[in-house]
């Protein structure tokens, strides 16, 4: 008898490391990607299947658990566009309308595989919770759920650096576990203030045969900001963070 | 006179040159070859496709930029139309119709310190059946400070841009109003002062701002806003309570009637947004004609209100529904008064040559009965498809604009083309369709259709 509960206590234990351990895995990924509060500059680019590009170049800031605000530098197109986060809340403001309007996780502000959950992503940590671990030779195999259905996809499946701790493959399902789109991240470089995380994050979909993304990250660095910068009110300046 | 939307009237103050080909007209053609040029050049062939060269992310205290445009556009026009016959009564034009519209909008910024200094100017050249006439306005133009980022001052030639509605927007009492034929077009603000004040809070209030301004009608400054002599005070006050959009607004003065307002916009899914407004305007003078041409003015208190909402479905199809109530609009009685007065006027033209009725008439169309929707109930639709068939940057949609009151309706197809960078081709077609005596019906053209290419730089 003892020795059945202490069998069962043994597996519980274990259980809940188990839990432990992916979650703080989550949580280390989402801190060697970048500060919890930080600015940032990305050149997005949409890349057709006869090689024709388009290029975005994106200035964004991010403070705490669920406030991000980014703004278009080029191309001219573009320039002044700004889109802001709130929790689940998005705005997008286009100079020319000269408003913000209500957007959504999964439509795209700029074409291509990118969404607006992409452009303006959150820690994956305060989206998803690990709901399994796989241990392989280099790296560990994430299965993450999505905490609410406000989230833009709701399963991951991360590919993680057992050196390194950060993602190098995650793909992103629906909850009927259709494959959506999967990010591919490469080119490992040192940022400073002792981030080294993949400078670039390719992307290709089911959805868009032949069609692929690219975000390639620069000038990242930790930044205390006020809470005021993530408001629709300030979305007109956000440029003046530069 | 100008067509400048899908059949409604727009009556120039611009200067003009009849019949005079402007040497401005070959700075026109030039654009429209430097577009062809630009069109040329493959997009492909940067070899390191990953580069980022970040000497682009310099910031630099200047910024420099707008666009050039270019858009003909061919009317069929509807020679039994009462709006034909109040523009058209004493002339003979072909039938199509072609217009040429060039316009290049310049934008120059500054910033110094907390300090910004902004100027949006707009330059058209236009070719209608009545010559070449051009235009140049500050559209906006104004003098920034920010000294925190709860704090924003600004003062010169703004736009408020208040309300939530995507055609309409009742609430928007400090701006110009939209064409809901084209909604996404900025507009020419007004000089005022004012200021942004912004708090960021924990709990449901998750955001409150407060934006006052102050708005005089005097020394030539804006005129055309309402009643000369008047310092108009307005503002708008912004709150995100529980996941929630809400603004109320006021404006008062005595350059127009005191109003008040709010909106609201909220997303109720992550695909399913609903928003709305409501405006009470007090003692609006309003203005009408019988069918005899007496004209009467009555004072009234008007309720407007929208409600609309956008919905993305999983293949990308943008739905936008809006239904409007204009409180100040006509009937379906007083527009059919205001019809049938003008085409008596337009036979009294033809029968005696006495041009005083129609050109009443033509008074009266300008007053408010020839502005876009100058009825009372609206229903606007529109469903846009992005990128189908995995055609990046490709988007097709179609608008309709129904008149709840006659029924009449605007139909409007359009294909929207980005994938060249910085260039925009948008080729967009409108037929109107209604009865006899019906808003649409009586629209000085049946159709149009219109390109329209802009090139940013």
């Amino acid at each position: 008898m003892f020795k059945f509960i202490g069998v069962l206590i043994s597996l519980v234990c274990a259980a809940g490391a188990y839990a432990l351990d992916g979650a703080q895995i989550l949580e280390k990924v989402d801190r060697n990607l970048a500060p919890a509060s930080y600015e940032l500059y990305r050149k997005l680019i949409n890349i057709e299947p006869s090689g024709a590009k388009k290029e975005y170049v994106l200035f964004t800031v991010k403070k705490g658990q669920d406030m991000v605000a980014g703004v278009f530098l080029s191309p001219a197109s573009e320039k002044g566009r700004s889109t802001l986060r709130l929790g689940d809340n998005m705005w997008l403001y286009i100079p020319n309308v000269g408003k913000p309007v209500r957007i959504t996780s999964l439509q795209s502000v700029i074409g291509g595989v990118f969404n607006n959950a992409d452009i303006l992503q959150l820690d994956y940590s305060d989206e998803y919770d690990v709901v399994g671990v796989e241990e392989l030779e280099k790296e560990y195999v994430l299965g993450l759920k999505a905490k609410t259905k406000t989230v833009a996809y709701d399963r991951l499946k991360m590919w993680v650096d057992r050196e390194k701790i950060v993602p190098t493959r995650i793909e992103c399902k629906t909850e009927a576990d259709m494959l959506i789109k999967t990010l591919y991240f490469k080119d490992t470089q040192d940022f400073g203030g002792g981030f080294v995380r993949p400078a670039v994050i390719e992307t290709d979909s089911p959805l868009y045969r032949g069609y692929k993304s690219v975000m390639v990250f620069a000038k990242l660095k930790a930044r205390e900001l006020a809470d005021e910068v993530f408001t629709l009110t300030y979305m007109p300046n956000i440029e003046s963070l530069r | 006179m100008l067509i400048t939307r899908a059949g409604t009237l727009n009556w120039p103050t611009k200067t003009r040159r009849n019949n005079e080909r402007s040497p401005r007209a070959l700075c026109a053609i030039g654009v429209l070859l430097l577009f062809a040029a630009l069109m040329m050049p493959p997009m492909a062939g940067a070899a390191d496709e990953y580069s980022f060269d970040t000497s682009e992310t310099d910031k630099k205290p200047y910024s420099f930029g707008g666009y050039a445009e270019a858009k003909p556009m061919l009317f069929d026009l509807d020679r039994d139309a009462a709006l034909y016959k109040t523009r058209f009564y004493d002339r003979h034009v072909s039938n199509p119709l072609s217009e040429y519209d060039f316009t290049l909008q310049l934008d120059a910024g500054i910033e110094w310190n907390i300090f910004k200094a902004f100027a949006r100017i707009n330059n058209s050249l236009d070719r209608t059946y009545d010559g070449w006439s051009d235009d140049s306005k500050p559209y906006e133009l104004f003098l920034a400070a920010k000294p925190t980022p709860s704090l924003t001052a600004s003062a010169g030639k703004l736009t408020a841009k208040w309300g939530k509605g995507y055609a309409w927007n009742p609430v928007a009492f400090l701006d110009r109003p939209k064409d809901p034929d084209d909604p996404a077009l900025n507009l020419e603000g007004y000089y005022m002062a004012g200021f942004d004040y912004i708090r960021s809070l924990e709990g449901p209030l998750k955001t409150f701002s407060l934006s006052p301004f102050l708005l005089p009608v005097d020394y030539g400054l804006n005129h055309d806003f309402g009643e000369s002599g008047h310092l108009n005070y307005a503002a708008k006050a912004y709150f995100l309570l529980w996941d929630t959009d809400i603004d109320l607004m006021f404006l008062t003065g005595n350059s127009r009637p005191d109003r008040v307002g709010f909106d609201f916009s909220r997303n109720i899914t992550t695909n399913l947004e609903i928003h709305g407004e409501s405006a009470w305007i007090d003692d609006l003078q309003r203005m009408k004609v019988d069918s005899n041409g007496r004209v009467s003015e009555s004072e009234i208190d008007a309720w407007s209100g929208l409600l609309g909402l956008r919905y993305l479905t999983s293949i990308d199809t943008t739905y936008i529904l809006e239904y409007y109530h204009n409180g100040s609009g006509y009937s379906e009685p007083e527009a059919k008064d205001y019809y049938s007065f003008v085409d008596q006027a337009y036979d009294a033209y033809v029968n005696t040559g006495n041009a005083g009725p129609i050109q009443k008439a033509a008074n009266l169309t300008q007053g408010g009965y020839g502005r876009p929707n100058p009825m009372q109930d609206y229903l606007y639709f529109r469903v846009s498809q992005k990128e189908p068939f995995d055609l990046l940057y490709f988007t097709p949609a179609i608008t309709t604009i129904l008149n709840l009151d006659d029924r009449s309706f605007s139909l409007s197809p359009e294909l929207l083309y980005t994938g060249i960078t910085n260039l925009e081709l948008r080729l967009k077609g409108t037929v109107l369709i209604g009865d006899n005596f019906s808003e649409y019906g009586e629209k000085p053209n049946d159709a149009r259709l219109e390109l329209r290419v802009r090139y940013y730089f």
